[in-house]
């Protein structure tokens, strides 16, 4: 019932914005929906998208419409009923929502929708107060073998990337996931917090929120979550330099409406291909200090798939998932 | 008198909080149950979710009591009749805008909402009412729109700029 | 230490005329935003950031100081003219200071809660640009276990605070509290008490809870008294301004609420709304006149105002020391520092000095423009008490609706707004709180989250409750604010000056 009439406001919504337009039509108009509340990272990541696209002409006229609520599967779940087979609409998402369509059982999963691209990404990072006797992986490693429950985890809601890549990590160590000590917060300057006063372990989150405290040296990192070490912190392991065989990205990523033809999906496909390579993009990721991981067609795809079935999988075995 | 409580002397038990005190054990059987499914969710931590709503339920279900007893000893003062009118025209301002909104927009949902409370309050007519409050509803739309870009739902009005 | 000239450097900066353009325009934004529930600073700071990225940086975080201190600001004057608190943490403005109002009040009311947020903010802000790094040590060093000894005393301090029937009190107190169990477990990603509608997995909100309880009920139960209401309620009895007792009243909760705000307000977990309780219930504990609390005692609106603020400049502690966002706002305003290349964390003020004293005299600046544009207005904001009750409650519920839905645009939020609407109506009905509701709301999920936490470090032992001074230092608290007037009582044969006495 709420949701019938939820997808009637988009419904109704998107009527007046979209006229009926031919496939081969150039895309005048889209709307970018940011299953998030105004401010949050889908929400910016959205935004941002509406500056590029309009600075560049790509597009002239651009919305976007904020639909927040339980880790972005309402906003999933309304755009995936009201906008099938329509051309100009755009939904962002990220790798949070692979956790939570699993972990809230949402009835809407992103097979439902177009990938388009991934656009932008953040690793995950480990770290320990300064004065903390862990110096490096290879001690959180052994600490985590000797008895993981005594390991307490700082880190985002439970399910979120901070969650999943502790789990991951504690597994691919011959841990059980399930004897994971993972205390949640709401907060990044709780969690910070908690680390900075030595009530937890380690902390475990994107990069980002490590790096102003490390370079003070009052956090110490142990290692980062991607393929090769970061620019920003060139001198930190990774996780597989370290000997423990976990990446993982914290993406984003553009999706359009389920239903669009192939044609559809190509003419949208390039006009996000170019604003990721436009100036004005390139600008603003700087400017937030987003990485540009952008990646698409099959070779996201297949990426895509690999993430959902990976995070399924930890997911179950730290008891989070049925 | 269409007054469910009666306001007599305080011999009487209490009526109304007879039935605050059912709706509470109801609330209370409801947590409870979410407690024992909660509890059977194997999980690792010390403390898990099912602690505290089973706390809670505990907690109700006493309350539920206590009201049941207070309720009693009867009334403890009397009440005086409230009317029906006025609410149901303030409830179906309230309800009308939940179902308006999705096709109508915000301006025309919320005109009706002030057109009804206003007659609620015993001012009319509802007509000249809702013209006053769709007219101010859809200047604070564009400011919305145009100032904060935040776009609250669109119908046939806001559809126009 | 060049701390006064660092910050007279940064006052040149913040009254430079321009700046002072951004200053005003930012104050007026902030308590437009402040007015309407669900709407509040933070979402304003982040839609404005990309339109702001063309100005230059001073000016910009000059605006969005001024946009978070005109968000209290507004807040409260929404919480004590139309009893729809703009921001969860003016609910508690609302309890007395609606009252006040009511009496023909409304203006020494204002006068007080903008004065109090005035001194409150300029004490506090001084307390930032003084003590911050003594503070924030002392704030992080608090750990789950001390943070869950701070929610049991908020809860024995204010359960002892509200209502004279502890049936009553405890029972809306476990409303509240069932409510704040709806939505996914923060700590094992569960869904409690959702039943599978994904619209609740985000739990109650509380500003939605606190204007349907306040607002709506309230608009219900004149409703149905009918002709038993007076048609306009008198905006003015006596002066618009505070008098010589206002001021004698008022004094003292202003200074009580500042040194409860700011160090609450500084912790990574404190927030605001748990200073407000403590106030609120500190002065009616203090208060001569206890009596009046309940049927608006200004003392009621002065404590809980000057905290509320004081907790606003308390945030910025940890945020500009550590680089830690405690609060949505302060996210938000890291988020504007990023944008400007600022490195944000415990070397912001030896990287970039001059921004920091700028964002700091700024504080000051806009305080004193929200006092001066605040006072005039005083009498004209009561006027608003003057329209006709059909509009002023037609208004009012606009203004509740638009609030809310310009933060989440979900049918499923108006409906809560109902129904919890109704409740409201209810519990006025036959006599319940309705204040404890929304304690509970918010106490409840912190103090279970802070005691799991605890726990989960400590791998289950109970005995981690117990180590720290500072726990034990606020049970010892607790401990005095339930049994502190028996104690009185049977040492000194007299009843405790709690209970209404003459003065």
């Amino acid at each position: 019932m709420t949701k019938m009439l939820r997808g009637a406001v988009v419904a109704a919504a998107l009527a007046s914005f979209v006229p009926f337009v031919g496939a081969q039509a150039e895309v005048t108009e889209l709307k970018i929906m940011a299953p998030a509340a105004p401010g949050g990272g889908w929400d910016q990541t959205a935004r941002s998208m509406q500056q590029a696209l309009q600075a560049d002409k790509l597009v002239s006229n651009v919305q976007v419409l904020n639909v927040p609520g339980a880790g972005g599967t309402i906003g999933l779940a309304q755009f995936v009923n009201a906008s099938k087979g329509d051309p100009h609409a755009l939904i962002v998402g990220g790798y949070v929502m692979v956790g939570a369509i699993i972990t809230n059982k949402s009835p809407v999963t992103l097979s439902q929708v177009t990938p388009i691209a991934r656009l932008t990404g953040e690793f995950e990072a480990i770290a320990v107060p300064a004065n903390s006797p862990l110096k490096s992986m290879a001690d959180l490693v052994a600490a985590l073998k000797a008895d993981p429950s005594k390991v307490s985890w700082a880190g985002g809601s439970a399910g979120g990337t901070d969650h999943i890549a502790a789990g991951l990590i504690l597994k691919a160590i011959g841990g059980d996931p399930k004897k994971l000590n993972y205390i949640a917060f709401s907060g990044g300057g709780e969690s910070l917090a908690s680390i900075l006063g030595g009530k937890v372990t380690a902390g475990i989150s994107s990069l980002s929120e490590y790096d102003a405290q490390a370079k003070a040296g009052k956090l110490r990192i142990l290692g980062v979550s991607s393929a090769k070490r970061l620019p920003e912190a060139p001198d930190v392991p990774t996780f597989k330099e370290s000997g423990v065989d976990v990446e993982i990205q914290n993406w984003r990523m553009v999706a359009a409406a389920p239903g669009i033809t192939p044609e559809q999906k190509k003419e949208l496909s390039e006009v996000v291909e170019k604003m990721a390579k436009s100036k004005a993009w390139t600008d603003m990721l700087k400017q937030k200090g987003w990485a540009d991981t952008y990646l698409a067609g099959e070779a996201f795809d297949k990426q895509l798939a690999a993430d959902i079935a990976a995070t399924t999988t930890v997911l179950k075995e730290i008891g989070l998932a049925q | 008198m269409s007054d469910p409580t009666p306001a007599t002397s305080g011999s009487k038990p209490d009526k109304a909080r007879f039935v605050i005190a059912l709706a509470l054990a109801v609330l209370a059987a409801v947590i409870g149950c979410e407690a024992w499914r909660l509890a059977a969710i194997p999980s690792y931590t010390a403390v898990g979710p099912a602690a505290f709503p089973t706390l809670i339920a505990i907690g109700l279900g006493l309350l539920a009591i206590a009201n049941a007893v207070e309720a009693m000893k009867g009334v403890e003062e009397e009440r005086p009749r409230d009317e029906v009118r006025p609410i149901v025209w303030v409830l179906a301002g309230l309800v009308g805008q939940i179902v308006l909104l999705p096709f109508a927009g915000f301006s025309i949902a919320t005109g009706w909402l002030f057109a009804a409370t206003a007659k609620g309050f015993g001012r009319g007519p509802v007509w000249a009412h809702f013209l006053a409050g769709a007219a101010l509803c859809f200047v604070i739309y564009v400011i919305f729109a145009k100032g904060l870009q935040l776009s609250l739902p669109a119908g046939p009005l806001e559809r126009l700029i | 230490m060049d701390t006064f000239g660092a910050l007279a450097q940064g006052l040149m900066v913040a009254l430079q005329p321009m700046n002072l353009v951004f200053a005003f325009f930012g104050v007026m934004l902030g308590t437009a935003v402040g007015v309407l529930p669900g709407i509040g600073p933070a979402l304003t700071v982040a839609l404005l950031l990309p339109i702001t990225f063309k100005l230059d940086p001073a000016g910009s975080l000059i605006m969005f100081a001024g946009i978070y201190y005109g968000g209290m600001y507004g807040g409260s004057t929404a919480s004590i003219l139309l009893n729809t608190p703009g921001e969860s943490s003016s609910i508690v403005t609302a309890l007395e200071g609606n009252k006040m109002a009511r009496a023909g009040r409304g203006g020494p009311a204002l006068a007080t809660a903008a004065i109090g947020s005035f001194v409150a903010g300029t004490i506090a802000t001084i307390g930032l640009a003084l003590i911050a790094p003594t503070v924030v040590d002392i704030a992080i060093s608090f750990g789950p276990e001390d943070y869950f000894a701070l929610m049991i005393l908020a809860f024995t301090t204010v359960s002892a605070a509200f209502g004279s029937s502890v049936t009553r009190g405890l029972t809306s107190l476990f409303i509240g509290l069932s409510l704040g169990l709806v939505g996914i477990d923060l700590q094992s990603g569960q869904a409690r008490v959702s039943f599978g509608v994904p619209d609740l997995l985000d739990g109650v909100e509380v500003t939605t809870l606190a204007v349907a309880l306040f607002a709506i009920g309230e608009t219900l139960s004149v409703a149905a008294a009918g002709s038993r209401a007076e048609e306009v309620i008198e905006p003015v009895r006596g002066s618009v301004f505070m008098n010589k007792e206002d001021w004698k009243r008022s004094w003292w909760p202003w200074i009580r609420g500042t040194f409860l705000g700011f160090p609450i307000g500084a912790m990574p977990a404190g927030g605001a709304e748990i200073p407000t309780f403590l106030s609120y219930a500190l002065e009616k504990r203090l208060c001569k006149k206890p009596d009046e609390f309940g049927n608006g005692a200004i003392e009621g609106v002065a404590g809980p105002e000057a905290a509320n603020n004081a907790a606003a400049a308390g945030v910025l502690v940890p945020l500009l020391t550590l680089g830690l966002p405690t609060s949505a706002t302060a996210a938000i305003m890291l988020a504007g520092f990023q944008q400007y290349g600022m490195n944000p964390g415990p070397l912001l003020f030896a990287t970039n000095p001059d921004l920091v004293w700028g964002l700091i005299a700024s504080l000051f600046i806009a305080n004193v423009m929200l006092l001066i544009l605040n006072l005039p207005l005083v009498g004209m904001w009561v006027r608003l008490l003057a329209i006709p009750r059909p509009w002023l409650y037609g208004g009012i519920l606009v203004f509740a609706t638009l609030g809310t839905l310009g933060a989440n645009p979900s049918l499923v939020e108006l409906g809560m707004l109902l129904i919890f609407g109704l409740l409201g109506y209810v519990l006025r009905r036959y006599d319940y709180p309705i204040a404890p509701v929304v304690v509970g709301l918010i106490l409840g999920p912190l103090a279970e989250q802070q005691l799991r936490r605890a726990l989960a470090i400590s791998v289950g032992d109970p005995v981690v409750l117990f180590q720290s001074p500072i726990a034990l230092t606020l049970y010892a608290l607790a401990a005095l604010a339930l049994f502190g007037p028996l104690l009185f009582y049977l040492i000194t044969g007299r009843k405790a000056p709690v209970g209404g006495d003459e003065d």
